[in-house]
């Protein structure tokens, strides 16, 4: 066993939540958007409208909400402690994240035979994360941009003639969306490809051992197996 | 009280003429109307039209000069298919048409005179038809021995407005389409470049619906100013709704019924067709309220998609309807990487698919490094730290007491005997220990991080402990 213990300060209740929301509201939108593309499904195309703003709406609340309850809400800044701190210093850069980007690109590329130290998120994740919330937001733009209630608007026009009008910004909101499956694949892909814990963790608050890590000394410490295993 | 009906001087000039009121009411409704300018009745038009010089004892019908750039003349002939008032009445009755290649009389000599003429006077308007051409020096288009550039800075120069008609006009339409051989651009453009501030309102199509021009002559003749225009330079009540919003085609898009190829029974129907490429819900004009060929039918409801020929940003010549628009069938445009054309979609499902390929192929590496279960085991002491020792970001040298404290303090292990932290690095063989259970976590064993022996065994612990609860 060589993955940090998994324990529930990781992800707190409403983080779970919050991730369950995005996660139904991203794949929605994925498919009322195709859809929306190209009626594939002609009678679905009237009700993929509707999903398709109403979720696009869920999801740009739901991220504001994430960002600014992780001000408030405490979780622990890395595997393997049920210490906690103020959430978004887990979303920026930490003490345990310094000098490891290389390190993790390297475990990835099979450079690297042991797993690099690190926070709760590694270096090229924590960046993936950070950028997530910008993507939403310029995601919901260029779709404000489209959309006919909001299309005229002064800010919106202002986009469509910085980019080169409507179906570029659509071009633009198209690409974007493969930006999103892209990093659904990644994220899906490097959570789970060594073992199931995180998932679990993550959607069911199911804990799980392993090894013991502090937060203050920056170096695993021990291990933790719990009784129940996975 | 008497009362005496007055018949004013202005309906009797009608009336010689074989103008009733009635028709004459008829006129200024239908000019209303076809202005689209809600806000004004066909008495407004009516009052303005008496005021206006059509009404004048006096002075002179409006001077127009309507000058044919790179054009194919189509919005020429896009505005001699207006029904109401007919080109006949336009040209004759509501303005002094002085210039026109295309519906004008005169030629040579005695007609390049009377532009001169009209520009010497001033007080016109001047309709400037097709893009502009800025290659060979602007010598393109060159008539009476004057560059074509430079017929279209003289003339705009003293002119009251300028109307680009059309989308060559507004930002050089095809004409500007990829490779631009000629440098094609709109007025507005070529204005700017030479400093002129002549107001100008675009009128774009391909060609422009008569209507819409007839709309902006309303707004200057009658009104004695220009229309409302957008951010564009384009009238704002003509382009600012899309043709979705008013097509007649939509009931069907709500109800998701669609054509979905040409020739189906679908098309006979006359469903939407939106999947054939139709750039209604991103094209901005009011082609479904004014209709065309005297008000007969438009693309759409003729069963042709909107090709989006109203696109055109007078600022940028790239933008225009047929590089923002091709293919018209396609959903979306074609992107032009070097000389190839590439479909937004084979770009991003090629990215997508090399990605999801390269992921599997990772995920056999993974399994064939074992990393699967777990991943491999943690770097003892990071690279950057083993470099570094005196910056160091992590304590490796705790001493299992030190540990166990720490464990203990972050509530994930009760105080545990001591396991020979060292000794287990140095043997590699550290042994698990019990420890007590505390709160809700259960059995907790330490073993050192890297001694994956200690870790087996005390698993073995673990579960032979759990073995003898069960």
């Amino acid at each position: 066993m060589a993955h940090l213990a998994h324990y529930r300060e990781a992800h707190p209740l409403p983080f779970v939540i919050t991730h369950w929301i995005n996660l139904v509201a991203m794949i929605l939108l994925i498919i009322s958007g195709f859809n929306i593309h190209f009626p594939f499904w002609a009678a679905f195309e009237g009700i993929a409208r509707g999903i398709h703003m109403f979720f696009a709406f869920v999801l740009v609340l739901n991220c504001i909400v994430r960002v600014i309850l992780s001000f408030f809400v405490k979780s622990a800044p890395t595997g393997g402690t049920r210490r906690t701190d103020t959430d978004i210093k887990s979303w920026l850069p930490q003490t345990d994240n310094r000098h490891q980007a290389g390190a993790w690109v390297k475990y990835y590329l099979f450079l690297k035979k042991d797993h690099p130290l690190s926070a709760k998120l590694g270096v090229p994740q924590k960046l993936s994360y950070l950028l997530i919330p910008p993507l939403i937001l310029i995601m919901a733009y260029t779709g404000l941009c489209l959309w006919g209630p909001t299309m005229n608007a002064p800010p919106f026009a202002a986009g469509l003639n910085l980019v080169g009008g409507a179906m570029m910004m659509r071009i633009i909101h198209y690409f974007l969306m493969y930006v999103f499956i892209c990093f659904m694949f990644i994220h899906v892909y490097l959570a789970n490809v060594e073992g199931t814990a995180p998932t679990k963790l993550m959607f069911f608050r199911r804990e799980h051992g392993g090894l013991v890590y502090d937060p203050d000394k920056h170096a695993i410490i021990g291990e933790d197996e719990l009784d129940e295993k996975h | 009280m008497e009362r005496e009906a007055i018949v004013s001087e202005f309906y009797e000039k009608l009336d010689s003429r074989g103008v009733t009121r009635r028709d004459f009411m008829k006129l200024c409704g239908a000019v209303a109307a076809a202005a689209g300018i809600a806000h004004i009745t066909a008495t407004d038009v009516a009052y303005a039209l008496e005021q206006s010089v059509i009404g004048a004892k006096e002075g002179n019908l409006y001077p127009v000069i309507w000058m044919e750039g790179a054009s194919c003349t189509g919005c020429t002939e896009s505005f001699a298919q207006i029904e109401t008032p007919d080109p006949a009445t336009v040209v004759l009755e509501l303005i002094s048409l002085n210039y026109s290649e295309t519906l004008g009389a005169g030629a040579g000599w005695s007609f390049e005179e009377a532009r001169e003429q009209t520009i010497a006077a001033g007080n016109y308007i001047f309709i400037y038809e097709g893009a502009v051409l800025e290659k060979w020096e602007g010598q393109a288009l060159r008539v009476a021995n004057e560059p074509g550039i430079e017929h279209v800075t003289h003339t705009a120069a003293k002119a009251n407005a300028v109307v680009a008609l059309g989308s060559c006009a507004v930002n050089g339409g095809w004409m500007a389409a990829y490779p631009n051989p000629a440098g094609a651009i709109g007025v507005q453009q070529c204005l700017k470049k030479h400093g002129i501030e002549t107001p100008v309102v675009n009128v774009p199509g391909c060609p422009a619906n008569p209507e819409w021009l007839e709309a902006v002559l309303v707004d200057v003749l009658f009104l004695q100013q220009l229309p409302d225009l957008n951010a564009e330079g384009k009238p704002s009540l003509l382009f600012t709704q899309t043709i979705h919003d008013n097509c007649q085609r939509r009931g069907h898009f709500e109800n998701g019924e669609f054509v979905y190829q040409f020739g189906t029974r679908e098309e006979a129907l006359g469903y939407c067709l939106y999947p054939l490429g139709c750039r209604g819900p991103q094209t901005k004009a009011n082609c479904g309220i004014t209709r065309w060929n005297n008000r007969r039918s438009w693309c759409v409801e003729s069963g042709g998609p909107c090709i989006g020929c109203t696109t055109a940003n007078p600022a940028n010549s790239n933008e225009n309807w047929v590089e923002t628009n091709t293919p018209f069938l396609k959903r979306h445009r074609d992107l032009r990487v070097g000389d190839f054309r590439l479909s937004p979609t084979t770009i991003a499902l090629s990215v997508t698919g090399l990605l999801a390929a390269a992921l599997v192929i990772h995920g056999f590496g993974m399994k064939i490094t074992g990393r699967m279960n777990g991943g491999a085991d943690f770097e003892k002491v990071r690279k950057w730290d083993k470099r570094h020792p005196d910056r160091s970001i992590g304590c490796y040298d705790l001493s299992d007491e030190e540990c166990a404290a720490l464990e203990a303090e972050a509530g994930v292990a009760a105080p545990a005997k001591p396991v020979g932290r060292t000794t287990a690095a140095k043997t590699g063989t550290g042994t698990a220990t019990k420890t007590g259970t505390t709160g809700t976590t259960g059995t907790r064993t330490r073993a050192k991080t890297a001694g994956q022996d200690g870790a087996d065994a005390a698993k073995k612990a673990d579960e032979e402990s759990k073995g003898g609860k069960a």
